[in-house]
């Protein structure tokens, strides 16, 4: 037992002290936010023809892309007509400028072949570049989108579910995971009330349409003229995709969300003409038609690589309009069309200005907290020494481990995926000391009450933990609780919060577990504890009572 | 407090308090009601003060010259009545040229003019050399939005989670709680017209963590206690009187030390150090931990008391609670004596001087009762 708690002992203080080799002999540094460090200002004005929606759209895209783990809090806001993104932690300008190029454009492309992505069945048939590991995945499927019969002039309503499971069982008999059920499809049914009647043979079978199962797959998911492969918005689903036959401009810049057969759906208008009836109608006829390019009858909406929707084609020619139905949520329908809406017009935004900026806080406020922080910790420190004498040394070992553990994936992340910390940040983590301290005064109480009774210091300390543990579970577990949902559904400063909150506390768990618990039970053991009258308590002079 | 050979600190180190936290609930739940209805009105008299992050504003661009730096700027904005810890300044510079970028909240079209003229003076240039432009929230509604999508289904995951580990009992209490303290950190915000910022924003997802955390540790203790006190005929509020303050002297050094820090912020980093964005921040944690820690005992357990007592199995013990040297010798001991508790239940007279007298002989007869282990 001894043995067992040296080892654990040794073993976290020797994993930390490794990491931190790694790190600084990688040369990781700590990436401090905008308001600490500055970074780099990108200013991008748009050109040419656009609308709100579409300029809406892009400062979102921007934001998702320049923040992907989402703890980078950058900065984006609109000057005037210019969308000026500040980035923290970027040294490269052009690294900077390629981060926040953004299309917007909405690309049309056949469906391949979809694969659902269920949780812990490893990567579907295809090798998608991260989907194992995006955190995506681990959420329940999405919301099962069957479809709900929708009714077109020359379709019946029943026969709309009769195909879809037959065109995506294909894709799905090479996965363990559960058919259909989980399977999102959405359905395209021309809105016009006229029928129109199939000419999908007639028209000229586009010579991009060739066999794309054979075609290269591209790694720019941007790429219009290359197979892709991609992920819907949930995450649920992966898609092979053919190369595009459209861009979203062959719709007019309408869509609107409404209730469609009883249920939300996208209602949009087609241009007349060669650049948007006709071009669309060139791609629904295939799907429809079910033939080599698009096997699946489903036709993938496509913005900045990721799948939007992917209806299955109703109908082999539209004229006027088309509906989008399937099992949406308002809010989802409503996402949709404002897609669509930008989509139609996208906005092109051209790079104006790459700068530099300085931190807004000034290196006096960092030093400030700085200085501030490690005093306050420091006092923290005194006061457990003076109020629990000689077993402030594992409250000193437990916070330098904790500050080590800290230190290290941060620099890491900083290094890897783009996190800084901002003063919210850092204030954060000097707050979460309260919480580590919390920790060891709850052990100490508990241990003080156990040896107040008569039992031996080992023996308190034993059941000290065991008691104390499950305190620091229950609570901690409501702090990651906070820390997992609002770091999985929300964006910005929020985003960042959760993070440094759930790390701190896990942190806190790893250090209760594993330096803490054999800390304080070896010196328990060794007696040198007791014979002090740690706390001021006499301790029973031995023999448990 | 009378018979004892220790002074008041003395008991609190050694845990021996005996606060009737129940018994003086209604001093605790006015004052609570009072600084929320006060938060309350302010939010909805004067509301919040928004900050350039959230609500947009207006920005200069002033070439840096040999003159012009940001705390020029900042004094040119002093000077034209604005305050320069809520302003935004940052340097802008690439190969060819610097410029200083001033971004604060919307101001009145000749605030706007008189800045612009000041800083092209300052920085002598002519006033076209300082463009002025609106600029968005950089927060954006859909951080909002999503944010409180987020919180609500926290709330929820959180209210499981509390029914499922304690009771749903506690769950009410430990939101209640929660609640409290959020609405009044938030109050004190609008009370004192503070400006919110982001960092704002974290602030208080940063008190509502720590409500929480505080509060589900005293209901780690009360629900111990509710177990290990459930032969006897103990009425609640002695169960949570005893847990209150055997849990006293955790709140107090776990307040101290997250405060300290805090205050360290505070006083250091913003009084003498004079990094003003710190201020803010450091107030709205530190109201937020106070009334965190003092819900914790004050509101939220009593709370959990009051709904308890609606159980049958508690219905038919309301009466006088313990008191005095009584309670004192169960927070001590963390058991109720046989005797006693039998004997409690047919008395009617409850005189806490007697009956502690005979508690404290009995605990100091009786070792500790083995626990039950639990599998090894």
């Amino acid at each position: 037992m001894t043995r067992r708690l040296l080892g654990s002992l040794i073993g976290v203080v020797a994993v930390v002290l490794l990491a931190l080799v790694g790190n600084l002999s990688a040369g990781n540094e700590i990436a401090l936010g905008l308001d600490l460090q500055g970074g780099v200002s990108v200013t991008q004005e748009p050109v040419g023809e656009y609308n709100s929606e579409s300029l809406d759209v892009a400062v979102e895209r921007i934001r998702e892309r320049v923040d992907a783990l989402g703890v980078s809090e950058p900065e984006i806001i609109r000057q005037g007509d210019a969308v000026v993104v500040n980035l923290p932690g970027v040294d490269n300008q052009d690294e900077a400028i390629r981060l926040v190029q953004v299309t917007g454009a909405v690309l049309l492309r056949p469906v391949v072949s979809a694969s659902p992505i269920s949780p812990g069945a490893g990567v579907p048939e295809t090798e998608a570049p991260a989907t194992g590991s995006t955190p995506d995945t681990t959420a329940a499927p999405g919301p099962s989108r069957s479809i709900p019969g929708a009714t077109t002039p020359d379709t019946a309503p029943d026969t709309v579910p009769d195909t879809t499971p037959e065109a995506t069982s294909e894709t799905l008999a090479t996965d363990s995971a559960s058919p259909s059920d989980a399977e999102p499809v959405d359905s395209v049914a021309d809105t016009a009330d006229d029928s129109v009647p199939p000419t999908g043979s007639d028209l000229p079978p586009a010579s991009e349409f060739a066999d794309v199962a054979a075609q290269p797959i591209s790694s720019d998911p941007n790429d219009p003229t290359a197979s892709v492969i991609v992920q819907n918005i949930d995450g649920t689903e992966i898609y092979q995709l053919g190369p595009a036959f459209a861009t979203g401009e062959v719709f007019n810049s309408d869509a609107t969300a409404d209730i469609i057969q009883g249920g939300w759906g996208v209602r949009v208008t087609l241009k007349r003409g060669s650049g948007g009836e006709d071009l669309w109608n060139i791609g629904a006829s295939q799907c429809f038609s079910g033939t080599g390019s698009c096997p699946t009858r489903r036709m993938a909406i496509v913005l900045d690589g990721v799948v939007q929707s992917a209806p299955t084609v109703n109908q082999p020619s539209f004229s006027g309009g088309v509906d989008i139905t399937g099992n949406f949520k308002e809010s989802e329908a409503k996402d949709l069309a404002r897609v669509l809406k930008s989509g139609a017009l996208p906005v092109r935004l051209e790079v104006q200005a790459v700068q530099t900026v300085s931190p807004t806080l000034g290196e006096d406020s960092l030093r400030a907290t700085l200085v501030a922080g490690l005093i306050g910790i420091a006092l923290v420190l005194l006061f457990m020494i003076l109020y629990y004498r000689t077993l402030a040394i594992v409250v000193v070992g437990g916070l330098v481990v904790s500050g080590g553990i800290l230190w290290n994936v941060i620099t890491f992340l900083s290094a890897s995926s783009g996190l800084a910390l901002s003063l919210a940040g850092a204030a954060g983590i000097i707050v979460s000391v309260g919480i580590t301290i919390d920790s060891y005064v709850v052990f100490f109480e508990k241990l003080k009450d156990e040896v107040k009774a008569g039992r031996t210091l080992r023996n308190s300390a034993e059941r000290g933990f065991k008691s104390t543990w499950r305190t620091i579970v229950a609570a901690d577990t409501v702090s990651l609780l906070a820390a997992f949902t609002l770091w999985y559904l929300t964006v910005g400063s929020v985003r960042g919060f959760a993070f440094f909150l759930g790390l701190a506390t896990l942190t806190d768990l790893v250090v209760a577990w594993f330096f803490t618990r054999p800390a304080m039970m070896l010196l328990a053991r060794s007696g040198r504890v007791g014979r002090r009258g740690a706390f001021g308590i006499k301790v029973a002079p031995g023999g448990a009572s | 407090m009378t018979t004892s050979h220790r002074s008041s600190l003395g008991r609190l180190f050694h845990g021996e308090t005996a606060v009737d936290f129940y018994g003086r609930r209604r001093r605790g739940f006015t004052v609570s009601l009072v600084l929320l209805v006060l938060s309350v009105v302010s939010l909805f008299a004067r509301g919040l003060d928004l900050g350039l992050d959230f609500e947009g504003g207006v920005a200069w661009q002033v070439p840096a010259t040999a003159s012009m730096d940001a705390d020029i700027a900042r004094d040119v904005l002093r000077e034209n009545g604005l305050d320069p810890a809520n302003a935004k300044i940052q340097k802008l510079s690439n190969a060819s040229e610097e410029t200083i970028r001033v971004q604060v909240a919307d101001q009145p079209a000749d605030v706007v003019d008189a800045v612009q003229k000041s800083l092209a003076e300052a920085a002598s240039v002519s006033s076209e050399d300082v463009s002025v432009t609106s600029v968005s929230s950089s927060w954006g509604r859909a951080i909002t939005e999503k944010a409180i999508r987020a919180l609500v289904i926290f709330l929820v995951l959180v209210t499981i989670y509390i029914s499922w580990r304690f009771e749903w009992r506690m769950a009410v209490a430990a939101i209640a709680a929660m609640a409290h303290d959020v609405v009044i950190s938030v109050g004190v915000y609008s009370v004192l017209q503070f400006e919110v910022t982001p960092a704002t924003v974290v602030a208080f997802l940063t008190i509502l963590g720590y409500s929480l955390y505080d509060t589900i540790v005293v209901f780690d203790k009360v629900q111990d206690n509710v177990k290990s006190f459930s032969g006897t005929r103990m009425p609640i509020a002695d169960i949570v009187n005893v847990s209150t303050n055997q849990v006293l002297m955790r709140s107090i050094n776990t307040s101290v030390s997250s405060l300290l820090p805090v205050l360290s912020l505070l006083i250091l980093g913003s009084g003498v150090f004079g990094a003003v964005t710190l201020r803010e921040f450091a107030i709205a944690l530190l109201v937020g931990m106070l009334t965190g820690a003092y819900s914790s005992l004050i509101v939220a357990t009593p709370l959990v008391a009051l709904l308890k007592q609606r159980e049958t199995k508690y219905a038919s013990l309301v009466g006088p609670h313990s008191t005095g040297d009584t309670l004192r010798a169960m927070v001590v001991s963390g058991l109720p004596t046989g005797v006693r508790a039998t004997r409690r239940a047919e008395a009617t007279d409850g005189g806490p001087s007697s009956g502690g007298s005979d508690t404290a002989t009995a605990v100091l007869t009786h070792p500790p009762r083995p626990r039950k282990k639990r599998r090894r």
